[in-house]
């Protein structure tokens, strides 16, 4: 009886500090885990040619987590990690112009959006002051995926939050979609979308 | 046959230019009244432009056989015989479609009154082509 509660209690032990001893890479340097916050937020601008339109995902509504580590040759910062966005959240503030960005991004075929996140150019620096990086992420719209690099700014408050803010310019063309046009064509959607998300994560110790 | 044939393309050449010229400046001039049709309720993939721009052919022969029937029933000068015209076809025919567009359509009481003032327009020029050509 003393044997079975003491592995019990081991095991329990292992299990339990398994999600929080500091995880090591493959080749033994220490990889950092962040952990999303739901209050992370990823909005897309654009216009056409008789407005602006602003499209928010003002809530991240899953747990997941970003890796940060380094290669096996230690030269290069591997930022790993995919957020998978429901096209059904977006908000245009204007629910036609909603449904008519829903539709462009083929919601009814392709109800996900993701972004899996490949690499930092550099190792971030964690300070609350906000640091210039850029990195390469795959971004994944109505099932076709096109890696770009995007311009971040990451800072680390006094709570030790981590914001992580990306910024990219993307077409609808890059991923095979038509920017809608009306009335015979007067009334045109620009190719060029503006896509911004912020990231809150807390690092997993 | 032949006289409603030819002025109904006089009339659909002159509201053709008319119409999407008007509409061209009203979108240039005034785009937030436009805004609205940013709406999968419009198509937008391209499919149907042919046929939207053919509209102003489809008014124009449907008020020439209109005014060849009905034209000994307007009196006056020709201005006011194509006023009266136009006002006549948009109480008949606008004014009702426009009301079953609103209470069946989610477009809001701007777009619907637009589409009317657009339609009562497109009616008095061709009425006013339509006195000219075939009195």
């Amino acid at each position: 009886m003393n044997y079975k509660n003491t592995m019990c209690t081991l095991l329990l032990f292992f299990s339990a500090t398994g999600f929080i001893l500091p995880v090591q890479s493959g080749n033994g340097i220490p990889l950092k885990k962040w952990i999303i916050s739901k209050n992370s937020s990823l909005s897309v601008n654009g216009s056409t040619n008789v407005n602006k339109f602003s499209c928010v995902i003002p809530a991240y509504d899953q747990i997941d987590t970003l890796t940060l580590g380094k290669n096996k040759t230690n030269t290069e910062v591997v930022l790993s990690g995919t957020i998978e966005l429901r096209i059904s959240s977006f908000d245009c503030h204007n629910s036609g112009m909603t449904k008519q960005l829903r539709k462009t991004l083929d919601e009814k075929q392709h109800p996900v959006l993701r972004i899996r996140f490949l690499s930092l150019d550099k190792m971030p620096v964690l300070t609350t002051q906000p640091e210039a990086i850029t990195g390469f992420v795959e971004i994944e719209i109505a099932g076709v995926s096109k890696h770009f690099e995007v311009n971040y700014q990451i800072t680390k408050n006094d709570q030790k939050d981590i914001h992580l803010l990306g910024s990219r310019d993307i077409n609808f063309s890059d991923f095979n979609l038509v920017p809608p046009k009306k009335l015979g064509g007067m009334i045109k959607t620009k190719d060029q979308l503006s896509v911004d998300f912020q990231l809150n994560m807390k690092a997993m110790d | 046959m032949k006289k409603i044939l030819i002025s109904g393309l006089i009339a659909g050449c002159i509201l053709f230019v008319v119409s999407y010229g008007g509409l061209f400046l009203g979108i240039r001039f005034f785009p937030g009244l436009f805004v609205e049709y940013n709406n999968p309720l419009f198509n937008s993939d391209g499919s149907r432009d042919i046929l939207f721009y053919m509209h102003a052919f489809i008014i124009s022969f449907a008020l020439s056989w209109f005014w060849d029937r009905f034209k000994g029933l307007i009196k006056g000068p020709a201005i006011m015989r194509g006023l009266e015209f136009g006002f006549v076809y948009s109480i008949i025919a606008l004014l009702p479609v426009m009301w079953i567009s609103f209470s069946s359509l989610d477009i809001t009481v701007l777009t619907v009154t637009s589409w009317f003032f657009y339609g009562l327009a497109q009616a008095i020029i061709a009425g006013l082509v339509l006195a000219k050509v075939n009195p």
